[in-house]
């Protein structure tokens, strides 16, 4: 029982030494405790599923225990080579590690407990402790993001509070294995409430309505912090939607997230067309997939399943993106893609991997984001016929065309270059082994499939 | 009690009606302060009248919290000249905004009336609808760091009346919790807002990029 | 008997309207600690007014020239159906409701209005814009009240509204009710020209109503002054008597009753008079286009009366 424990402990640990700790104790309790936590998690995946008074432990927390601690070591790694490109940080070093330490608590937090309440506190929480991280770099644009971030968040957060108040209207508990274990039954408060909720946690995974503070965020905040914020914190706000969906299983409820779902992707790959910064090219990439894995969720069985997958390799594939902008942001110093130019000669490392990775989170086919797609994709065609199959798929390939040939651009267009940078190891190398354990999901889908059998059925 | 809740919460739409009006800053956090204060009493009353020890403590936590800390926490980020403090501009014409608010009002009155008054069944329903609405009009209509954090605050507010009122049982635990998030919040703001506002309109200029 | 009553109220109303006045000036002052004229100052303008001669615009046709006549009795006949020293309706009592008494009101403005821009002076027209452009929107607060009224007693009649205020201590403490006084409270700020809308100096700036007659003299500008007395007394009388302090007010026909309350109207006059030098002595003049703010405000109350209303059916 102990182990269950084990990831908030070290994390919480860490982040209280931290505060007291000078920057490198700081540095390598953050790699420690993120070091422990990915075994932690991985035993966690084979061990039994846990219900306890304050636990919950399903196979979607477990897939996302795994994939949180595997971006937060990564992120961890990145971090530290990439702190010195920040030319006047808000935060001292050893506060930066414990912010980012209580942010991975909160998300750890909000994957495991067993109450809808809580998880709602724990969500809200990751607001708070990553709002300074997003405006580490310390200037007004990054300042005015992280307000946003703040501001639109919480607003969002408080109208799926609401919802969570009607849902426990009709449930009369808010402990999650009870709720799934005597459904409520349909009624006007609980279907407004669900949608609510919905709305809300899909502030924070920047789902259409209220998603405006996301492009912001990832456009202005540092590289490692856009890829923990792309990669997990998304994910764990729509790990909040699938609680809800779990909860409340109605008919009105699936149509409703299925239309949020449409509605983001089809935005996202709108505005992405004509984005001249590729950080925020990036981030709408993200949107669209969080639009994506929310109609998985929405269609469930082999839906859910494609949603988990894609969840899974996004995070790896989107992680390593950001890192790689974060080497083009140091080596250029622009956010612009007009001004990126002959990347493959400058940094032919941070070149090769952004376009397979940029390949990776647009679908390419060997990548295991394309089995996810296509789960979801088929599942869409089963249930809601031919016609939403062209949306989704026209809108999947203005966001495959629009990244890719600007990416190509960045790489290969030639210019009187005078600019020589060259690859540092450590923060080519981290992107590159996160691509390939997002190309490693592949491998992983039984896995996935069989650790989900009693979800998907 | 139903009366009483419907006067509380009528004082709170007017008192934010009233901050929709205001353009100096200290006006807009007392106000704030005294409808938290409000809610604080109305609270303790329903407690006291339900012998709910949890309505007391949130009583409590809602006056310390919200009523003192929070106002006093954000007084002390203004300048010294807190006569200074004021909206430069804002999005919205004021006249209008208010008239706007009182519309928010009114569609918080259908809102409710339209999907939720059957399955509640209580003719007050509409005022905590009709503060989120305000709420979050307070954040849109205005550019200023503070009045968003407090239009946010509103917002909370209502849902405190509305749950204290409606559903007295509601785990301590999850309220506290909400409680400590506004905390932090409120914190992590103060250090976002103070940055903001002294270049509120240098930001203004450099927004290109966050277009689109 | 009712006859008597009449040309009691008739008198009450002419006569005391520039005492009135006179108190409310001399508190001002006294609040900012100056001697201040003696009360009596408005019948003293009046009698000097009154001997002067009168000098009209060479551009101005004659209707400039009759219109403080046809305005002077027309508050004359507000005077007469509006309940002020009694409950039960007089003599001319049937002909108007509340929405009658407001569109008598709403003529004299406009009156004014046609009178103040034949007089072709510029200030005369700026004083006219101010006032229509604020005029445009608290009329609306006004139609809003008597509308909420009109929920309340079923009836737009005054005297109906003050004996059921008077009667029924269930509507007296509505919140419906507190949120219309409120309003009626803005409203009447706004339509008396008190501090945050209008000063009284004889700076073109603040000038709204003062502007309009501008351009008269004599006589003629002794009967709009005095016109403008009345309708003070009648608006505050109208918000004692059917709004804030409706009690006391004699409902059955009696010469007795009626002048003992005339007395006590006086001092509910004064309280009201009281409250309004302090406010006048506390608040600054808003900027002109802060007015509208102020406007919004009380719209806001006056529409937020219908909404208790709807929220609570009057229950509290």
């Amino acid at each position: 029982m102990f182990l269950y424990y084990l990831p908030l402990i070290v994390t919480v640990s860490a982040a209280v030494i931290c505060f007291a700790a000078n920057d490198k104790i700081s540095k390598i309790l953050t790699l420690i405790s993120a070091s422990v936590s990915i075994p932690v998690s991985l035993y966690i995946w084979v061990l039994n599923s846990v219900s306890t008074q304050f636990l919950y432990i399903d196979a979607i927390s477990k897939i996302m225990l795994v994939t949180i601690s595997i971006i937060y070591l990564t992120t961890s790694i990145f971090s530290s080579s990439y702190f010195k490109h920040i030319p006047k940080p808000l935060l001292k070093k050893n506060l930066y590690w414990a912010f980012l330490n209580l942010f991975v608590l909160s998300m750890f937090f909000s994957v495991m407990v067993n109450n809808l309440g809580l998880i709602w506190i724990g969500i809200e929480a990751t607001t708070i402790t990553s709002a300074l991280l997003v405006a580490i770099d310390n200037n007004f644009p990054s300042i005015e993001a992280s307000w946003r971030y703040i501001i639109i968040v919480s607003v969002g957060l408080v109208i799926s509070l609401v919802g969570i108040i009607f849902i426990y209207d009709q449930t009369h508990t808010l402990n999650i294995a009870n709720m799934l274990k005597n459904h409520a039954s349909e009624s006007r408060i609980i279907l407004i409430g669900s949608a609510m909720a919905i709305v809300g946690f899909g502030t924070k995974a920047g789902i259409f309505p209220m998603h405006t503070w996301l492009p912001d965020v990832h456009g202005r905040s540092i590289a490692p912090v856009s890829a923990i914020f792309s990669s997990v914190l998304l994910p764990s706000a729509l790990f909040g939607i699938i609680r809800i969906s779990q909860i409340a299983p109605f008919e009105d409820i699936k149509q409703f997230m299925f239309i949020l779902g449409i509605l983001t992707i089809v935005f996202a790959s709108i505005f992405m067309i004509n984005q001249k910064y590729y950080k925020r090219m990036f981030a709408y990439s993200s949107m669209e997939n969080m639009g994506m894995i929310l109609i998985g969720i929405s269609l469930g069985k082999a839906g859910l399943l494609g949603a988990m997958i894609l969840l899974i390799s996004h995070a790896f594939a989107k992680s390593s993106v950001f890192y790689l902008t974060g080497n083009i942001l140091s080596a250029y110093k622009t956010r612009k893609i007009a001004h990126v130019y002959s990347l493959v000669k400058n940094m032919p490392y941070t070149a090769y991997g952004l376009i397979l990775s940029s390949l990776a989170v647009t679908g390419a086919p060997p990548f295991a984001i394309f089995i996810g797609e296509f789960f979801i994709i088929s599942a869409v065609y089963h249930i809601y016929g031919f016609a939403y199959v062209i949306i989704i798929l026209l809108a999947l390939l203005t966001a495959f065309l629009s990244i890719n040939y600007k990416v190509a651009k960045m790489s290969f267009s030639e210019r009187k270059s005078t600019q020589k940078t060259k690859d540092e190891w450590v923060s080519a190398l981290i992107p590159l082994i996160n691509l390939t354990l997002s190309f490693c999901v592949l491998f992983a889908i039984p896995a996935i499939n069989n650790i989900l059998k009693g979800i998907t059925g | 009690m139903k009366e009483a809740f419907v006067m509380v919460g009528f004082l709170e739409i007017t008192l934010v009606i009233f901050m929709q009006w205001q353009v100096y800053l200290k006006k807009i956090v007392d106000t704030f302060s005294l409808s938290s204060y409000a809610i604080s009493i109305f609270l303790f009353v329903d407690g006291a009248i339900l012998n709910n020890i949890n309505l007391l403590i949130l009583s409590a936590l809602t006056a310390v919290v919200r009523g003192f800390f929070i106002p006093f926490f954000i007084r002390k980020k203004f300048r010294k000249e807190y006569y200074l403090e004021r909206e430069i501009k804002s999005v919205v014409p004021t006249a209008m905004s208010i008239v706007l608010s009182l519309f928010f009002v009114v569609v918080g009155y259908i809102v409710y009336h339209a999907t939720l008054y059957n399955s509640i069944g209580l003719p007050g329903g509409s005022i905590p609808i009709a503060l989120l609405f305000q709420g979050i009009f307070l954040i849109m209509s205005r550019n200023n760091a503070f009045v968003q954090l407090i239009g946010y605050m509103v917002m909370e507010n209502s849902l405190f009346l509305f749950g204290g009122y409606l559903f007295p049982e509601l785990p301590l635990v999850i309220e506290g919790g909400i409680l400590l998030d506004l905390i932090g919040i409120v914190m992590i703001s103060g250090i976002i807002m103070r940055l903001r506002e002294e270049n509120v309109s240098n930001i203004i200029d450099e927004f290109k990029e966050f277009k689109g | 008997m009712l006859y008597l009553l009449n040309g009691l109220q008739l008198v009450y109303v002419v006569f005391l309207s520039p005492l009135i006045i006179g108190i409310f000036i001399k508190l001002t002052e006294r609040f900012e600690s100056k001697k201040g004229p003696s009360i009596f100052q408005p019948y003293y303008d009046l009698y000097k007014l009154f001997h002067k001669q009168s000098v009209v615009p060479k551009t101005a046709s004659a209707i400039f020239q009759i219109v403080p006549y046809v305005t002077f009795s027309m508050y004359l006949i507000l005077t007469l159906v509006l309940p002020i020293i009694t409950a039960f309706p007089l003599s001319f009592g049937p002909i108007v409701d509340f929405i009658g008494g407001g569109l008598i009101f709403g003529a004299i403005g406009v009156l004014k209005k046609i009178a103040s821009l034949d007089s072709r002076s510029n200030y005369s027209h700026l004083g006219t814009s101010r006032a229509s452009s604020i005029g445009a929107l608290s009329e609306p607060i006004i139609i809003l009240i008597f509308i909420t009224f009109g929920v309340i007693s079923h009836t737009n009649n005054p005297y109906v509204v003050n004996n059921i205020m008077q009667t029924s201590s269930q509507w007296y403490f509505s919140l419906v009710h507190w949120f219309v006084v409120f309003a009626f409270f803005m409203a009447l700020l706004i339509e008396t020209g008190k501090l945050p809308i209008e000063s009284h100096s004889n700076n073109e700036f603040g000038m709204i109503d003062q502007a309009i007659e501008m351009e008269y003299s004599g006589s003629e500008l002794a009967f709009m002054k005095w016109g403008g007395y009345i309708k003070q007394f009648l608006l505050m009388s109208i918000f004692l008597n059917d709004f804030l302090i409706p009690f006391w007010v004699p409902m059955k026909v009696g010469l007795g009753s009626v002048l003992i309350y005339g007395f006590i109207h006086m001092l509910k006059m004064l309280i009201l008079v009281v409250v309004f030098a302090a406010i006048q002595s506390t608040v600054s003049k808003y900027k002109l286009f802060k007015n509208f703010e102020y406007v919004a405000v009380a719209f806001t109350f006056a529409f937020l009366a219908i909404l208790v209303y709807f929220t609570t059916g009057g229950s509290i």
